[in-house]
């Protein structure tokens, strides 16, 4: 973590590079680019019920898991390229962390990053949703 | 008259607003709720600084003055729907009515074996009553497909359908395809087998005249917000001789002649259903839209609506990987256009739009069944309004063709 911010150091660089975006509408391509090189995508063949995320307006799926050094992985799958994309960054922010770190973060990275869609209170939104359950998963990995 | 569509527009302040991100608002989510004119805010904020009070059942003048308004209200309400206020019942909006009609009519009237027809159509709120009516009574549930070619009932799949039943429920519009059902015959086929018809008007009345008497259904449900009106506030209208056949619903303060140790009796009319404080502020509101939208002829409204809808999807059918779902450019639609592109999510393309200062909608709005039919999990709808412009619409086209090309 770093400072009063809640995301791991490692996240700066990408939060940085959305932060050098021109405009919301660069920001977008940017996530549309990082929806495309998701460190640990999940297939659609292992979408199903039990790891939907629910209450969101898109389709989103999230396995949470501990790799065999101990460290956290969230694989996940979206049909929108905005919450595919954040459930990269996402990836890249907590995969390899320790599963009590996860379990404390807050999603003010994307707000950082200048989505600022993604943080909306919509009982549509597909990120918040999906970062919860990446959480709540996390403390249960404890 | 010609509509003088930047007058109009000059009543609603919000259209004047920007967004966070300093675009100009394009507000093309009219079918979800549609913006109120400065007269009805006034209403409303005028009963609460200067007669704000319980109604009916005292003796001041604050309580005199918000029943007045209240009844006032009513009758006004009523007559633009032509008909009298004692077939006017308030509810909450047309979620309310149509459980309204399945709990004091249905429940009353219906009993195991007994058919309900509802359509592929529908939204949630003339499904879900029905199908919980069904648990509780044992009712039969029948639904009438659409033809997905071209987006209307299977009118020969409705005349079977409607064989003994004893209910009829159909949307006049659909808000997903824009599509006007043929509720006239509707109703002329099934008041001919004997059964009763509901009418959802809760997006058929922001488009065309409802003229409850004349088109003769047995129940009609409309929602004030979607016509100018606040939210929190609707009606069902029913029949003198259909009101007759329905029991209480809601019960509690107001709806009661008296009540004792013993039991309780019932006022008669649309007061048995109108249980606790009114909603007054809403009422008094809705009263003031309907004023409001009486000064227009509403087949110029409608026109105006149909032609920038049937524009817009002219237009949009022209971009690659477009696809329509309903039939805009038909005379009798109305200002929806619902649309998938190919290659952007529904959700994704949403938020593009927003950027872009167009407001539209997505997801399943609300009709899943209508969406299996349709073998989607959502669309995106733009509908347009009265305060809407060919303007705005040349703009959201060219916008969606920069986001296309962009994105996809």
């Amino acid at each position: 973590m770093v400072g009063s911010r809640r995301w791991p150091e490692h996240l700066d660089a990408v939060v940085e590079e959305f932060q050098a975006c021109f405009d919301a509408m660069e920001r977008y391509e940017l996530l549309f680019s990082y929806a495309k090189r998701h460190p640990s995508p999940l297939p659609q063949e292992e979408w199903d019920d039990d790891n939907q995320v629910h209450g969101c307006q898109s389709r989103a799926h999230v396995i949470c898991s501990v790799d065999e050094n101990g460290g956290f992985l969230l694989r996940g799958g979206a049909d929108a390229q905005i919450v595919q994309g954040l459930m990269a960054v996402t990836a890249i922010a907590v995969n390899g962390m320790g599963p009590a770190d996860v379990a404390g973060m807050e999603p003010d990275y994307a707000e950082e990053m200048g989505i600022r869609s993604s943080l909306t209170p919509s009982r549509a939104n597909g990120f918040l949703n999906m970062f919860k359950r990446v959480t709540e998963e996390a403390a249960l990995l404890l | 008259m010609t509509l003088d569509i930047e007058a109009i527009r000059a009543d609603f302040p919000i259209l004047a607003r920007t967004l966070p991100n300093g675009k100009r608002l394009v507000y093309f989510d009219n079918a979800a709720t549609s913006q109120k004119p400065q007269c009805v805010i006034d209403a409303m904020s005028e009963y609460y600084e200067h007669y704000n009070s319980n109604a009916h059942r005292a003796n001041h003048t604050l309580a005199d003055e918000a029943t007045t308004a209240l009844e006032g209200a009513r009758n006004r309400i009523s007559s633009y729907f032509g008909t009298s206020p004692d077939q006017m019942i308030y509810t909450s909006g047309a979620t309310e009515a149509i459980n309204l009609a399945a709990y004091a009519w249905a429940r009353e009237n219906l009993s195991e074996g007994d058919v309900v027809v509802l359509t592929e159509m529908e939204h949630h709120a003339d499904i879900v009553p029905w199908q919980q009516m069904s648990i509780d009574k044992g009712i039969e549930v029948r639904y009438v497909p659409i033809d997905t070619e071209s987006f209307t009932l299977d009118m020969n799949a409705f005349e079977v359908a409607i064989e003994g039943a004893s209910l009829v429920c159909v949307v006049h519009t659909s808000n997903v395809l824009g599509v006007r059902n043929p509720i006239e015959k509707i109703i002329e086929m099934s008041h001919a087998t004997g059964a009763r018809v509901l009418i959802d008007c809760a997006q058929g009345a922001p488009h065309e005249r409802i003229d409850f008497d004349s088109l003769g259904a047995d129940f009609v449900a409309i929602s004030a917000h979607k016509m100018a009106g606040p939210t929190g506030i609707g009606c069902l209208l029913v029949r003198v001789d259909a009101m007759a056949e329905m029991g209480p619903f809601m019960t509690g303060g107001s709806m009661i002649k008296r009540v004792s140790t013993e039991g309780s009796t019932f006022q008669e009319g649309h007061a048995m259903f109108e249980t606790g404080t009114p909603r007054l502020a809403e009422a008094i509101g809705w009263g003031a839209a309907v004023e409001w939208l009486d000064q227009f002829d509403m087949s110029e409204v409608h026109e105006h609506i149909n032609d920038i809808a049937s524009w817009t999807a002219s237009r949009m059918r022209e971009i690659p990987g477009i696809r329509i779902y309903g039939d805009p450019e038909r005379e009798d639609s109305s200002g929806a256009v619902s649309f998938l592109h190919e290659d952007i999510q529904s959700q994704d393309l949403a938020l593009l739009l927003d950027e872009g200062g167009f407001a539209v909608r997505t997801g399943h709005h609300c009709a899943q069944p209508l969406m299996d039919a349709l073998g989607v999990p959502s669309t995106n709808r733009a509908s347009f309004w009265i305060y809407n412009t060919m303007g705005e619409a040349e703009s959201f086209v060219q916008y969606l063709k920069e986001i296309i090309d962009r994105f996809a």
